[in-house]
C-alpha cells in the first residue's frame, strides 16, 4: 500500500496553495504540521479527490487516483474540517446515510454503526437529533463515518479540535490502533497531537513541506538549523515556534 | 440513500411551510370558486348562489340545443334580432342575454372580429340571416382574415397560414354545446399548479446547495457514490417530488370538484371557449394536456433549480433565480417590432400557464418548411431546457 504524491500544485488564480509537493506515504500516521493557510487543507482535499490537482499527480498503488474514481474514493475516510451535519439526522441515521453513499449492506451499515458510536462513546445518543449534539459529540460523530467502511488511507482534517482532554486522549490511542495498517493523514494546530501520535510530521508553510521526518529527525533538524547544544532538551512545539512564530522572514526555506 | 434525500426535503421548515401554503391557496381557490358560483333562477326570479347555482346551471344547461348546428344557431339570433334592443343595455341584459346564459356570449363572441379586444355583443344585430347564420363559414372567414392582417411586428408566412386554417378546417364541426362550468373549475384548479411552481422552487433550491452551505459537499464527494449515484439520486428525487407535489395538489383540487359536481363537460369541444381555437380537442383532452404541459414545466424548473443550486452554491440566490424565472416574464411587454420576441416571451411559464388563451392565439414557429404549433413547441423547448439542465448539474456539483 503506498500513496504517492509528485510534485502535486494547486494554483488558484494567482495564488498557489500547494507547490510541487512529493511524498511517499507507506502504512503509519502522517502529520500536517502549519499554521492557518499553510496549504493543508488544500493538500488534503486534493488527497481526496475534491479539489482539482493544478499539476502533478497523485497515486495510489502506482494508479492515478483520478483514474481509480468510485475504487479509489471505496479506500477512504475523511473527516473535513467544520464539515457540516444534518441537524435533524439522528447519530444513527447520519452513520447509515453516509454508509449507504460509501457502499455499505445495510444490515453490516447497522452493526458497524453501532460500533463505531460505541467506540466514539455516542452508543446512549444514537437516537438522538445532531442538533442537539455539543461541537465535541460533533466531532466524534465525523471521526466514527470517516472509518465506516475500514478505509485503508484516513484522512482527518483538524480531527482534536472541539474534543476535551479526556476525549484527545482516547482519540490519540484509536489513531495509533488505526495507523498500524492503513495510511492516516491528520492536520492540526495542536503540537502535542502530532508529536504523540505520528510516525511521520510534514511542516507546511506557504504550500511547501518545509522539514519533514520522524520526531527524532526533527530534533536534529532543529539542532542544525538553530545551533543550539544538544543537551537542551527538544520538542516540537520549538520547531513549530522557531518556524512559524519567531522571525518568518528569516526561516522561510530551510 | 433516497429515503434520505426524502428526509432532507420534509424536514425543512420553510419547505413545509411552503407546502402547507400551496395546498392552502389551492383550497382557498376552490372554495372560492365553489361559493362565488351565481345562477339566475327565471322561476323564482332569483339568484342562487354557490353549490345550488353549479347544480342549477347544470340542470339548465340540459334544456339548451345539443348540437349548434345552423338552424340553431339561425333560429336563436333571429329571437335575439326580434327584440331590436341595443344589446349593451340593461333592460337587453334582462330579457335576452340572461335567459340565454354563456350561449349568449359564446355567439357574439363568435362573430366578433379577432382584431377586437372584447366581445362586441351588438355584432348579433347586424347579421344578415337572409341565408343563415353562416356560423361555421364566418369562423373560417375570421380566421382567415387574421392570418391575412397587417401586424408591425411581422405577418404569417404562407406556409403558416396554410397550417392553421387546414387545422381548424380539421375539427369537428358542428360544436356539441353543454355546461362547461364544472370543466372550467378543473381547468382553472390545473392552472393554480402554476403558483405551486413557487413552492418548487423553494422545497429544490436547496438540494445540493444547502450540502455547500453546510460543509457536508466535501465528506460527500469523497464517498463512493458521492459523485454519481448520489447526484441522479438527488435529480430522482427532487423531480418525484415535484410531480407528486404538483399532481397530488391539483388533483385533489379535481377530485373535491368531481365529488361534488360530477365530471359534466369534458367530451365538450374546446371552441366553446373560444369559436377560432383551431386545435381538435374536447375539453377534458385539453385539461389532461395542461396537466401535463404544468407537470413538464414543473420538472423543467426543478432541473433548472437543481443545475443553479450546484453552480451558485447558495440556496437564497437559487431561490431567487427561480423565482425570477416564474414571475418576472409577465412584466415582460409583447413586443410592436419584434416577431422574434414575441414568440420566445410566450414561451414562458407564466405565459404557457395560460393555455386557454394561448390556444386560441395561433402562435406558430416555422424552422424552414416545417411549421410548429405552440402548443409543440412549448413541449419541445421545456423538454430540451430540461435536458440540458440535466446534463450541467452531475458538473456543478462534483467541481470544486
Amino acid at each position: 500500500m503506498e500513496l504517492i504524491l509528485d510534485r502535486v500544485t494547486k494554483q488558484y488564480k494567482n495564488k498557489i496553495a500547494v507547490d510541487r509537493l512529493s511524498a511517499a506515504l507507506r502504512e503509519g500516521v502522517y502529520g500536517l504540521l502549519g499554521a492557518n493557510g499553510a496549504g493543508k487543507t488544500t493538500l488534503m482535499r486534493m488527497i481526496c479527490g475534491i479539489a482539482e490537482i493544478s499539476s502533478g499527480e497523485i497515486c495510489y498503488d502506482g494508479e492515478e487516483i483520478g483514474v481509480m474514481g468510485g475504487r479509489y474514493r471505496d479506500l477512504l475516510g475523511y473527516l473535513p474540517q467544520d464539515f457540516g451535519y444534518y441537524p435533524n439526522f439522528t447519530a444513527m441515521e447520519f452513520m447509515l446515510y453516509i454508509a449507504s453513499l460509501k457502499g455499505l449492506d445495510r444490515r453490516f451499515a447497522r452493526k458497524k454503526s453501532k460500533l463505531l458510536l460505541q467506540e466514539v462513546g455516542l452508543e446512549c445518543e444514537m437516537r438522538h437529533k445532531i442538533k442537539t449534539f455539543s461541537g465535541g459529540m460533533r466531532q466524534r460523530l465525523g471521526i466514527a463515518q470517516a472509518l465506516l467502511n475500514d478505509p485503508k488511507i484516513l484522512v482527518l482534517d483538524e480531527p482534536t479540535s472541539g474534543l476535551d482532554p479526556k476525549e484527545r486522549v482516547r482519540f490519540r490511542r484509536m489513531i495509533a490502533d488505526l495507523g498500524k495498517d492503513r495510511i492516516i493523514i491528520l492536520s492540526t494546530h495542536i503540537v502535542s497531537d502530532v508529536e504523540e501520535i505520528a510516525d511521520w510530521i510534514f511542516l507546511m508553510k506557504q504550500g511547501q513541506f518545509i522539514a519533514q521526518g520522524t520526531l527524532e529527525n526533527l530534533r536534529e533538524h532543529y539542532l542544525e538549523v538553530t545551533h543550539v547544544k544538544e543537551a537542551e532538551p527538544f520538542n516540537l512545539e520549538k520547531l513549530y515556534l522557531f518556524y512559524f512564530e519567531e522571525g518568518e522572514e528569516k526561516h522561510d526555506a530551510v | 440513500m433516497m429515503l434520505f434525500e426524502w428526509k432532507k426535503i420534509f424536514e425543512r421548515r420553510l419547505n413545509v411551510v411552503a407546502m402547507i401554503l400551496g395546498y392552502l391557496l389551492i383550497a382557498v381557490c376552490v372554495f372560492v370558486w365553489i361559493s362565488q358560483a351565481r345562477f339566475y333562477s327565471a322561476e323564482t326570479d332569483s339568484y342562487l348562489e354557490g353549490i345550488e347555482a353549479i347544480h342549477a346551471d347544470q340542470e339548465w344547461a340540459k334544456g339548451q340545443a345539443d348540437i349548434i348546428s345552423e338552424e340553431y344557431v339561425s333560429q336563436v339570433i333571429r329571437e335575439i334580432q326580434s327584440h331590436g334592443m341595443d344589446l349593451e343595455s340593461d333592460d337587453a341584459y334582462v330579457e335576452i342575454i340572461r335567459p340565454l346564459g354563456d350561449f349568449f356570449y359564446f355567439l357574439a363572441g363568435s362573430y366578433t372580429d379577432m382584431s377586437e379586444k372584447y366581445i362586441n355583443r351588438n355584432v348579433l344585430m347586424e347579421i344578415d340571416l337572409t341565408d343563415g347564420a353562416h356560423f361555421y363559414e364566418r369562423r373560417m372567414g375570421k380566421i382567415t382574415d387574421y392570418l391575412n392582417m397587417d401586424f408591425s411586428y411581422g405577418n404569417y408566412k404562407e406556409a403558416e397560414k396554410d397550417f392553421w386554417i387546414q387545422k381548424a378546417e380539421n375539427t369537428v364541426t358542428p360544436f356539441i354545446w353543454g355546461n362547461k362550468c364544472i370543466m372550467d373549475m378543473v381547468l382553472s384548479s390545473i392552472a393554480i399548479g402554476f403558483y405551486l411552481l413557487f413552492v418548487i422552487v423553494i422545497c429544490t433550491s436547496t438540494v445540493f446547495s444547502s450540502e455547500y452551505e453546510s460543509g457536508a459537499s466535501s465528506l460527500l464527494l469523497t464517498t463512493r457514490y458521492g459523485k454519481d449515484r448520489l447526484i441522479w439520486f438527488k435529480i430522482v428525487v427532487s423531480v418525484l417530488f415535484t410531480a407528486g407535489y404538483l399532481s397530488f395538489g391539483i388533483l385533489s383540487a379535481v377530485g373535491v370538484i368531481s365529488l361534488l359536481f360530477g365530471f359534466s363537460g369534458v367530451n365538450l369541444p374546446i371552441q366553446l371557449w373560444n369559436s377560432v381555437i383551431p386545435y381538435n380537442l374536447t375539453i377534458g383532452q385539453m385539461c389532461m394536456g395542461f396537466f401535463a404541459l404544468i407537470l413538464l414545466i414543473g420538472i423543467t424548473i426543478t432541473l433548472i433549480q437543481l443545475f443553479f443550486s450546484s453552480k451558485l452554491r447558495s440556496s437564497l440566490a437559487t431561490m431567487a433565480v427561480g423565482a425570477a424565472i416564474i414571475i418576472a416574464p409577465a412584466f415582460f411587454p409583447m413586443s410592436k417590432k419584434s416577431g422574434l420576441w414575441n414568440h420566445i416571451n410566450v414561451l414562458f411559464p407564466v405565459r404557457a400557464a395560460n393555455l386557454k388563451e394561448m390556444l386560441g392565439s395561433f402562435v406558430s414557429y416555422t424552422v424552414g418548411d416545417c411549421v410548429i404549433s405552440y402548443v409543440t413547441m412549448t413541449m419541445i423547448v421545456y423538454t430540451v431546457i430540461g435536458i440540458v439542465a440535466l446534463l450541467f448539474i452531475k458538473k456543478g456539483f462534483v467541481k470544486e
